[in-house]
């Protein structure tokens, strides 16, 4: 026996018509669950050339291989389709309660395909299977829709049913918007809001109580306790937070330093990921002003988003499934200024940064409006933010006026105007409707191109390249551009992948400038830190869980132990390189050329900052370490397409022929 | 047969929920606060009636700190 139930669900929502279908083992051999399911099932049905906001696109919900099986940290739900953003492979994952929901039902993926003629919930429970009217809950925000559809299922259905929906962003199609659950928690990026708002599907809701199993639930449940107990005494002593923003100053000037994994547990436990805006403000991680600005120009911002105001008003912490951590927490925000909500979900650090530190917002109360408003809504904070910086530079430049902004004077740190301009995108009222498909749509429109900052479509999470050249490289190199998540320096030196895999370069300490040289052991850090993330979204499992190290969540014990396998760490890590693989022929199929996402010059440090800790910085060898990054990976270095004896080295030749 | 609920040894706890999302009927959740260390937390507690018994809690806690303990009453 393994973790897997064998099962998909297929739902035609055009037809209202539902199919479970059985996959062969070799699949989940190559490709484990999660995001690694999708990549096979969407590569292999999702035609040519197909609208991205049409029928033939394909919405997949997926669960994780290690979910349910009793091992920590592995309760993500990944969401993967054709991004309309970029035109290619588009995917996010969120946690909460959804992922064991799928499994619950009896499936590892659903797969939602066609249009609904009236807006529509999908509701499965084990046994039936239904495509049920939503006109009641169509035109909510996220959060009131799932209060709304628990109201009416819960005295219904035996067990409490699990909810992902849109809010009016993605009913809107607004193309930075995301999927909600668990009252506003938001897997946000690529867009993949709008592909469920484009087939009328307001709703999934989940409502099966079948028992989870996996190979040997017993080992796995020792390796959870041995993390458990030690988490139990990892406590910081209160109030140490003040001092975050001095150790980022320092920060910006030491050398690249590994880290131990076990600082991850202990920053998220105390405070979640909000610890990192102060750090982010002075090391230089964080991007300010549009991308365009340094430390001085936000010289007393990173006291006002030092973490330990947040923690005062923290009511309770607040814990996805099978994670001893808790890194998320509901803040008590009555009273406050700006503030129209009582509670919200203690803001991530990158709702603070794109709404802080990037427009030169100092007001920590109109962060908590802005996170609950948009969490409501379904729309992405990373985007959002990116757009108003946008706006804001433009208007500063003149190449917006009042007359095109609806009277609003965007310039740097107007709470006021940053909020009314939000709303606006919410309800794509007046200028709020142009910026509500993001920063490219937006540029390509009113001009002012050079402040646009994305990549292939995809606003950068709120890390900088210049900073970070391996995130630089990730944020190009990835068939889902412009993402934070899949790898950056100072992960990859708190993982410690060379204790898991012969290839996998140690982390080293050195001189941040050697970084930013193109050599054949970046190539191989990069390569590593992809193929891990990719092993980890297979598995479902939380990037700060995978960010605490091999040594502390044992990712390829827990594999071994769920599904009753014997592989080495260099196995699950060609499972990851296959992923990634499968991901980049999908966008290869598509045509989308992987060689035409670039970073911005600003992020390339074209003009260099002249101050700060990136003073000077210029990636002036980035392309080429993409292109190592590709080599490294058996893609072609110039074009970036996977070669012919790498996609039958990993067997997906034979892979993609398998069919369900 | 003589029923069963489940009892709780908190001090252990985690907060995982993974006790909560393993009862079939819902009768588990994630409500009682509390205080992990020094962290204020939630724990699993039984928040209406309709408890089966099955012990699904118990089996699916990696942390074992969960007991079936019978109930007062046999039928």
């Amino acid at each position: 026996m393994t973790s897997f139930t064998g099962k998909i669900l297929r739902v035609d929502l055009g037809t209202r018509s539902a199919e479970a279908l059985s996959v062969p083992p070799e699949v989940y051999e190559a490709v484990l669950a999660g995001k690694g399911l999708e990549a096979w099932y969407l590569y292999t049905h999702i035609p040519a050339g197909a609208d991205p906001l049409g029928p033939e696109n394909i919405l997949a919900f997926a669960a994780g291989a290690l979910c349910g099986t009793g091992a920590f940290l592995t309760g993500r739900w990944t969401v993967a389709c054709k991004s309309p953003l970029t035109g290619g492979w588009g995917d996010a994952n969120c946690g909460g309660l959804f992922a064991p929901a799928i499994k619950q039902c009896g499936y590892d993926a659903i797969f939602l395909s066609g249009i609904a003629e009236e807006p529509v919930y999908l509701f499965c429970d084990g046994k039936t299977v239904e495509v049920r009217d939503a006109s009641a809950y169509w035109g909510l925000d996220a959060t009131e829709a799932e209060a709304a559809l628990h109201r009416d299922l819960d005295g219904v259905c035996r067990k409490r049913p699990c909810i992902a929906c849109i809010g009016q962003a993605g009913e809107k199609r607004s193309l930075i918007s995301g999927i909600c659950n668990e009252g506003g928690r938001i897997a946000a990026r690529s867009g993949v809001g709008a592909v469920m708002g484009s087939k009328k599907l307001k709703a999934v809701v989940l409502a099966g109580s079948l028992p989870m199993r996996c190979h040997d639930p017993e080992a796995v449940k020792a390796l959870s306790r041995e993390l458990g107990r030690k988490l139990l005494k990892m406590t910081l002593p209160t109030g140490l937070g003040v001092f975050i923003g001095a150790g980022g100053r320092m920060m910006g000037h030491l050398p690249y330093l590994p880290m131990d994994g076990s600082l991850t547990a202990y920053m998220f436990r105390e405070w979640g990921t909000q610890a990192n805006t102060s750090l982010a403000i002075t090391s230089g991680d964080g991007p300010i002003r549009n991308w365009g600005g340094t430390p001085k120009d936000v010289r007393r911002m990173d006291a006002v988003y030092n973490p330990e105001h947040i923690n005062k008003i923290e009511t309770a912490k607040y814990h996805c499934y099978s994670c001893p951590l808790g890194c998320g927490g509901k803040l008590n925000i009555r009273g406050r200024k700006y503030v129209g909500f009582d509670e919200t979900h203690k803001p991530e650090y990158e709702t603070i940064e794109a709404f802080g530190p990037l427009l030169m917002n100092g007001s920590l109360d109109s962060i908590y409006q802005l996170n609950e408003l948009l969490n409501r809504a379904g729309m992405d904070t990373i985007s959002a933010g990116n757009t108003v910086a946008w706006a804001i530079e433009c208007f500063e430049h003149g190449i917006l006026t009042t007359e095109q902004t609806d009277g609003l004077a965007l310039t740097w740190g107007n709470t006021e105007a940053i909020l009314t301009l939000v709303k606006k995108m919410i309800a794509r009222e007046g200028f709020g409707d142009a910026l509500a498909d993001g920063v490219k749509r937006a540029s390509e429109r009113f001009g002012g191109r050079e402040y646009a900052m994305h990549i292939g479509g995809q606003e950068p999470g709120m890390h900088d390249a210049r900073n970070d050249p391996q995130l630089g490289v990730h944020f190009v190199a990835e068939p889902a551009p412009g993402k934070h998540t899949v790898g950056m320096g100072i992960e990859y030196g708190a993982m410690s992948l060379c204790d898991i895999c012969s290839w996998a370069p140690p982390a080293t300490l050195h001189p941040k400038a050697r970084d930013l040289e193109d050599t054949e052991t970046m190539a191989l850090v990069t390569k590593a830190n992809a193929c891990y993330t990719m092993l980890v979204d297979g598995a479902g499992g939380c990037y700060y869980g995978q960010m605490m190290g091999v040594h502390m969540w044992k990712l390829v014990d827990y594999i071994n132990a769920a599904e009753g396998w014997h592989y080495d760490g260099d196995h699950y890590m060609e499972i990851g390189e296959r992923i990634q693989t499968l991901r980049q022929l999908f966008n290869v199929k598509q045509g989308v050329d992987p060689a035409s996402f670039k970073l911005p010059k600003r992020m390339l440090g074209e003009p260099p900052l002249p101050s700060g800790p990136l003073k000077g910085v210029t990636l002036s060898q980035h392309r080429g370490q993409v292109s190592s990054h590709w080599r490294a990976f058996g893609w072609d270095d110039r074009t970036g397409v996977p070669l012919p004896e790498t996609v039958k080295k990993l067997g997906i030749d034979r892979l993609t022929e398998v069919s369900v | 047969m003589t029923k069963k609920h489940p009892v709780f040894a908190y001090l252990l706890c985690v907060s995982c929920g993974i006790c909560a999302q393993a009862c079939p009927v819902s009768v588990l959740a994630m409500r009682r606060e509390g205080k992990s260390g020094k962290y204020r937390n939630v724990f699993p507690e039984l928040v209406k009636e309709g408890c089966l018994g099955c012990g699904q809690c118990a089996n699916a806690c990696p942390m074992e700190v969960i007991h079936m303990e019978e109930d007062g009453d046999a039928r």
